[in-house]
């Protein structure tokens, strides 16, 4: 009989290797190679185009960096849909799950592990898109001028990778096929929640509660504290346009990323294999 | 200690889809023992199978493993369990080698545990020049001998095999008939469901025929026989049938059902000595030529029509 310390550390040592065969998954999928490249050609697009065309950078490194990391998020989602859209439906719906799920370890583990994986591979790909962001800043600037805000921007881009990640998780244990998990996963990231935040912005109402509006963070912290501040009630156009506070924008990732996550874990490890 | 290895209580499954696979089904499979789960499709097989190794859940009743409850500790009950369920899916960019490692470190073998042991299980299914081969260029009776070797990769004690031979070409189904041959020779537990009869009849002592979610017969593969073989009668004649004779035949109402290949006669009746012999007198008063007449030798196939055409109204 184990005891229940002993059984810990088993459920631990099980997720670590689910981890570990996941990411070999990644690599072997040669999905992790294509968001490497996507995540170094984006950047050097920013360098290489100004500098071939001679069309000059932007004035500042905050600008230049601001602008660079607007595609954090458009990268954060592919990459999040890349490694995790099939991550728990493609088990049932290929399944793989009759050779995992009945083996001595608990799903949780499994499902833990897939996570973790994912997590580390976008975490992998979001660095290496800052550090090649940050090196042309240091180029392009000089090492003086590197906005110190750029590791406030770099781990709110990792808190976002945290939610995308339960949403997308949430929808693959949710559904039964890996291509309607992944699209739903995808769309809602890009396009629903984008949408519905921007119909009620014009209908007045701040989107606080929505991920993808938090997610402007990222490149928020680069402009003016003054916006920063939850500055509400800006006219523009003849609406209001809203930025999002950065404390309830930090916990609104945080509440999307631990109850999906949370969330999907149940509805997965409940699901049977049919 | 039990001398059961698997054991099912009143063992009930409904479908969200309002389908009654398993009705409160009872089984017990000694220690050592090699069984054959037979049913037609739709029968509970897999579901029973499914839920063993803790794929799905009953709806009511238990289902135990060495006297535990799977559903308390799946854990615990998978560790002895080696098992093949339906038609995983393998994925294909990895190799038998990366999969294997990946199965041994979840049953703590050690790294040398089981560099050792992929070797070994993958000569048994004869598949050793594939190890670090990708399996997306595997046919499909290389992916079963794959998924036969990730079951006995931890030289589990008990095997719950569904459908083994599944895709397998006869030199396959041999070499799996071997396997399981072996493992029995072993004291192995064998929990063995399949369509092909004279696979189950070849390897396995004991048969549970199954059908609606209940169990139909469960007994020893040669005491089935008899059971049945009491009941039929091989007539060998020294010439072929008339037309006439076979209508002399139907008129005999002591034969319930007969069968005629060239020159031998295989008659159903009711498994009584006197029946026999009044049929034998009455074939002889009507001019047969008879070269011999005995109990018919019956195959697993027969006992299978027999049970399954009674319950199923097919017969």
């Amino acid at each position: 009989m184990v005891s229940f310390k002993g059984e810990v550390m088993e459920d631990i040592t099980h997720t670590y290797f689910a981890t570990q065969y996941e990411l070999r998954k990644h690599l072997k999928r040669k999905r992790l190679i294509i968001a490497v490249i996507l995540a170094v050609v984006i950047p050097i697009l920013f360098y290489a185009i100004p500098k071939i065309w001679g069309i000059g950078f932007a004035d500042t490194s905050e600008s230049f960096v601001s602008s660079n990391l607007g595609y954090a998020n458009m990268l954060i989602i592919i990459c999040v849909a890349l490694f995790a859209g099939d991550a728990i439906s493609g088990e049932f719906e290929k399944k793989t799950a009759l050779l995992t799920f009945s083996t001595p370890q608990r799903r949780i583990s499994i499902f833990v592990g897939k996570y973790l994986a994912a997590l580390t591979a976008v975490f992998i790909i979001v660095s290496l898109y800052y550090i090649i962001t940050t090196l042309e800043a240091v180029q392009i600037y000089g090492i003086n001028n590197i906005p110190s805000e750029l590791v406030k921007s770099y781990l709110l881009a990792l808190l976002y990778v945290c939610s995308v990640l339960s949403l997308t998780f949430f929808f693959s244990s949710i559904f039964k096929g890996t291509i309607s998990s992944t699209l739903l996963s995808f769309f809602s990231l890009m396009m629903i929640l984008p949408i519905v935040s921007m119909l009620l912005t014009v209908a007045g109402i701040e989107p606080w509660f929505i991920v993808t509006y938090s997610a402007d963070l990222i490149t928020d912290v680069f402009v003016q504290p003054s916006l920063m501040r939850g500055a509400r009630g800006v006219q523009g156009g003849g609406f209001t346009e809203y930025a999002p506070d950065f404390g309830t924008g930090v916990w609104v990732m945080v509440g999307y990323a631990v109850i999906l996550f949370i969330m999907s874990i149940i509805i997965a490890v409940r699901r049977d294999v049919e | 200690m039990s001398d059961i290895a698997i054991q099912t209580e009143n063992l009930t499954k409904k479908y969200q889809n309002g389908v009654l696979a398993l009705n409160a089904l009872n089984i017990k499979i000694k220690k050592g023992d090699c069984v054959g789960y037979l049913g037609p499709n739709g029968a509970g097989k897999t579901t029973t199978i499914k839920i063993l190794t803790n794929l799905i859940r009953p709806t009511s009743g238990h289902a135990y493993i060495n006297g535990i409850d799977v559903n308390k500790n799946p854990k615990e009950i998978l560790r002895n369990i080696g098992s093949l369920v339906e038609v995983p899916g393998v994925d294909e960019y990895l190799t038998p080698n990366e999969i294997l490692t990946y199965f041994g470190k979840v049953h703590r073998m050690s790294k040398k545990a089981i560099d050792l042991r992929i070797k070994e299980v993958l000569k048994i299914v004869r598949i050793s020049d594939w190890e670090h081969k990708k399996i997306g260029s595997f046919s499909t009776g290389m992916l079963r001998r794959l998924v036969i070797a990730q079951a006995l990769l931890h030289d589990p004690e008990i095997l719950i095999l569904d459908e083994p031979v599944l895709g397998l070409d006869p030199n396959g189904m041999k070499d799996v008939r071997d396997i399981i041959k072996q493992l029995q020779s072993e004291n192995k537990t064998i929990f063995l469901s399949s369509h092909l009869l004279h696979e189950v009849s070849e390897t396995c002592t004991k048969v549970i025929l199954l059908d609606k979610g209940k169990v139909v017969a469960y007994d020893t593969v040669d005491r089935l026989r008899n059971m049945s073989a009491t009941q039929k009668i091989d007539v060998e004649l020294l010439k072929l049938l008339t037309k006439e004779q076979i209508i002399e035949i139907e008129s005999i109402s002591l034969i319930k059902d007969f069968d005629i290949i060239n020159k031998h006669l295989k008659i159903v009746f009711d498994g009584k000595r006197d029946t026999s012999s009044q049929i034998l007198s009455k074939l002889i008063s009507l001019g047969f030529e008879i070269v011999s007449y005995h109990p018919a030798s019956v195959t697993l196939e027969d006992v299978y029509i027999s049970v399954m055409g009674e319950e199923t109204g097919v017969k």
